[in-house]
């Protein structure tokens, strides 16, 4: 209406006049309505084409500071399109291009080349976001007043959608970044879950590749696992094997690294193998700092390049894995040594089973015995069989090694000379067939220390054979003292060939005998000093008049006293027997 | 506990999958076995309705990504039809579009293998 009533305006200026602000009104609505800028730019350069009846027209935005790029072209090779140019001291209106001073704006030339004539910025709030190029087809040297005004406007309406647009596609791609963040943060989440729940490591490998492949996008994978500083391929899919080599070479990975673009020399060896082989990406899974397994990728199915955040992504999950995999792992061992454990306290119970429940008493004497076994389950033994009313066994043994096989040995040994020693047979012949049936009955390296006696309670002789058993002391009221080492060979090593020599002494009133294993003798201090066999028949000799049962006892604290800040590690086994009439 | 089920319907050759519920890490094992049992009596035309698919997991996408190529070598394909708009953005965010057949319905993914058999 303002135009109407304007100074004698001509009949044509002014229905152009309505045409243009109808054409305004309608390019803002269209734009403004349009998130899509590649729509804005194409109308944007119709509508000014239409008006300045071009031939040509392009138009650029600035992506950069002083980088624009070509974002649509009519008139012109589309090979122009998405090229980018550098732009510096762009005016804030339009350049007719025939009457600058080309001098000032260098890149004035590549318009020039173009065919452009008129050049438009597109300005937002002052600064210029993009700009257009239009070829007029007009024979004036310049524009009318009213067509400058109608392209400003039509530029600036352009450049408000086009800010605006671009502003909601950024939008857009940060919402899609923390979509597929999300997303990540969820696959973590529920992995984490899942493979805490999963104890079968085979299943927990399946679920990790399943992911992996799942959120990548790929399906060429290896997954290796360090074993005895070498890595073993635990799963993979791949066109060809992983050589041992490359086994070796996984190992010193320590950081996620993409094949193809590493420049590191260790790496650059085995580049063209591993690419070979169609392996892209090496994720190394590790576990405190240390690398514990490797997980290969082949290429993305869609093509694309792994991104950095894909390899964040995928050193998380590895990882995650792993520890759940250690987890399971420990887990397994806990439960295997709780079965151990439980095992070995059957062991102890059925070797405690063994040993007698009680002594018997034997006229004229007094007996102690006492068996104090170390944690593990050791091989001692010791027995006091009533042969007779006069005639009674005294045994202590020694089984090689610990743990459940040194005490099933025993129990064979115990069966043994419970079977034989009825038979009524001399020590020697006896030892002789125990040590033959030990010596069927067990592997290589299994040995037994055995001492035994038979003692008459009457005329107090005492008939022995020292099978390579620690000689026991035979402690004499007067002061003698003397050990008890005749015999033969250890049990179990080999047939009887020598036969076994029986010793024989006698314990007048007041005479002790100690028995004793090298639990005893060999009991270390904590500065490993052992606490020696002097030391027994001293303790024995300063407390010769007591009881049995307490020289025993007196023995055993030594014992206690001197190992006292280390732990128990053989068992200790005495058997005191003391003359007392 | 999530729950997931998997029913399986056959028409000319082609075989229906209908999932429901969640197909996450704890049940991809599930349409693992499913596949493993398709490829084993040699049905590589798989068309997997997710109508009533509540969740994918990357571990659930993991199981079409291990079969595609084993599908396709034997002239088969997976189809993936009528997802939520949740499910199909799952899809989109990891870019499955690109690698798979997704139809909006059923009917489309079935007409595509007959079409494709003449």
């Amino acid at each position: 209406m303002t135009i109407l009533s304007s100074s004698s305006p001509s009949k044509q200026s002014v229905s152009e006049s309505a045409f243009d602000l109808d054409s305004l009104f309608e390019f803002s609505t269209v734009v403004n309505a349009s998130l899509d800028i590649k729509f804005i730019f194409n109308h944007f350069l119709l509508t000014l084409m239409g008006k300045l009846l071009s031939l040509r027209g392009i138009v650029l935005l600035e992506r950069k500071p002083n980088v624009f790029r070509v974002e649509n072209v009519k008139g012109l090779s589309t090979d122009l399109l998405e090229k980018e140019f550098k732009f510096k001291t762009i005016p804030k209106r339009h350049i007719y291009l025939n009457r600058e001073d080309h001098c000032k704006m260098p890149w004035l030339k590549y318009f020039k080349s173009w065919g452009i004539q008129l050049i438009i910025p597109l300005i937002s709030q002052d600064h210029i976001v993009g700009l257009a190029g239009f070829l007029p087809n007009t024979s004036k040297k310049r524009l009318s007043e009213k067509k400058t005004t109608y392209i400003k406007s039509i530029s600036n309406i352009a450049a408000v959608a086009i800010e605006k647009g671009l502003f909601i596609a950024e939008l857009a791609q940060v919402n899609r970044q923390l979509d597929r963040k999300i997303q990540e943060l969820n696959t973590l989440f529920e992995l984490g879950k899942e493979f805490n729940a999963v104890l079968d490591p085979d299943r927990l490998v399946k679920l990790l590749i399943f992911s992996v492949m799942g959120q990548i996008g790929v399906n060429r994978y290896a997954i290796c696992f360090v074993k005895d500083g070498k890595m073993n391929v635990v799963s993979a899919k791949l066109d060809r094997k992983i050589n041992d080599d490359l086994c070796l070479y996984f190992p010193t990975i320590s950081a996620p690294l993409l094949v193809d673009e590493s420049t590191h020399k260790k790496d650059l060896r085995w580049q063209k193998q591993l690419h070979n082989i169609g392996i892209r990406a090496l994720i190394p899974l590790q576990l405190q700092n240390q690398t514990k397994g490797l997980l290969a990728l082949g290429e993305k199915l869609n093509g694309e390049a792994y991104s950095k955040k894909d390899l964040e992504f995928l050193s998380s999950l590895g990882n995650l894995a792993l520890i759940s995999l250690e987890n399971a792992r420990l887990f397994r061992e806990a439960i295997e040594k709780q079965r151990l454990e439980d095992e070995l306290l059957i062991a102890k119970e059925i070797q405690k089973g063994l040993l007698p429940a009680a002594l018997p008493a034997i006229p004229n004497f007094e007996i102690a015995a006492s068996n104090i076994s170390s944690k593990q389950v050791g091989g001692d033994y010791y027995d006091v069989i009533n042969l007779s009313p006069q005639h009674f066994v005294i045994a202590i043994g020694d089984v090689s090694g610990k743990g459940t096989p040194a005490s099933l040995l025993m129990a064979n040994l115990q069966a043994t000379i419970r079977a034989l020693v009825p038979l009524g047979l001399s020590l020697s012949e006896l030892t002789k067939r125990v040590n033959n049936l030990i010596n069927e009955n067990t592997t290589s390296g299994r040995f037994i220390t055995f001492f035994w006696g038979i003692l008459h309670s009457d005329t107090k002789i005492l008939k022995y054979v020292n099978a390579g058993h620690n000689p026991p002391f035979l402690i004499h009221l007067d002061g003698r003292i003397e050990r008890l080492d005749k015999g033969g060979i250890i049990l179990g090593i080999m047939k009887t060939i020598v036969p076994y020599i029986e010793g024989e002494v006698i314990l007048e009133k007041g005479d002790v005998l100690v028995c004793f294993t090298d639990g005893v003798s060999e009991a270390m201090n904590a500065v490993n000093e052992e606490l020696g066999e002097d030391r027994i028949r001293e303790i024995t000799e300063s407390v010769m008049m007591e009881p049995a049962h307490i020289i025993l006892s007196k023995i055993v604290d030594a014992v206690k006293e001197h190992s006292k800040d280390t732990s128990q590690s053989d068992d200790i086994t005495l058997v005191v027997l003391k003359s007392v009439a | 506990m999530s729950s997931f089920r998997i029913d399986i319907r056959e028409m000319q050759n082609i075989n229906v999958l209908d999932l429901k519920g969640y197909l996450d890490a704890h049940t991809a094992p599930d349409l693992e076995k499913v596949f493993q049992n398709l490829m084993e009596v040699k049905k590589f035309n798989i068309v997997v309705n997710c109508k009533d698919l509540n969740y994918i997991s990357s571990a659930g996408l993991g199981v079409f990504m291990a079969y595609i190529e084993d599908v396709r070598k034997n002239n088969g394909d997976i189809k993936l039809s009528n997802m939520s708009p949740k499910v199909y953005n799952i899809f989109d965010l990891l870019g499955f579009p690109l690698l798979y057949d997704i139809t909006s319905d059923e009917a489309d993914a079935i007409k595509k293998f007959t079409a494709s058999r003449k």
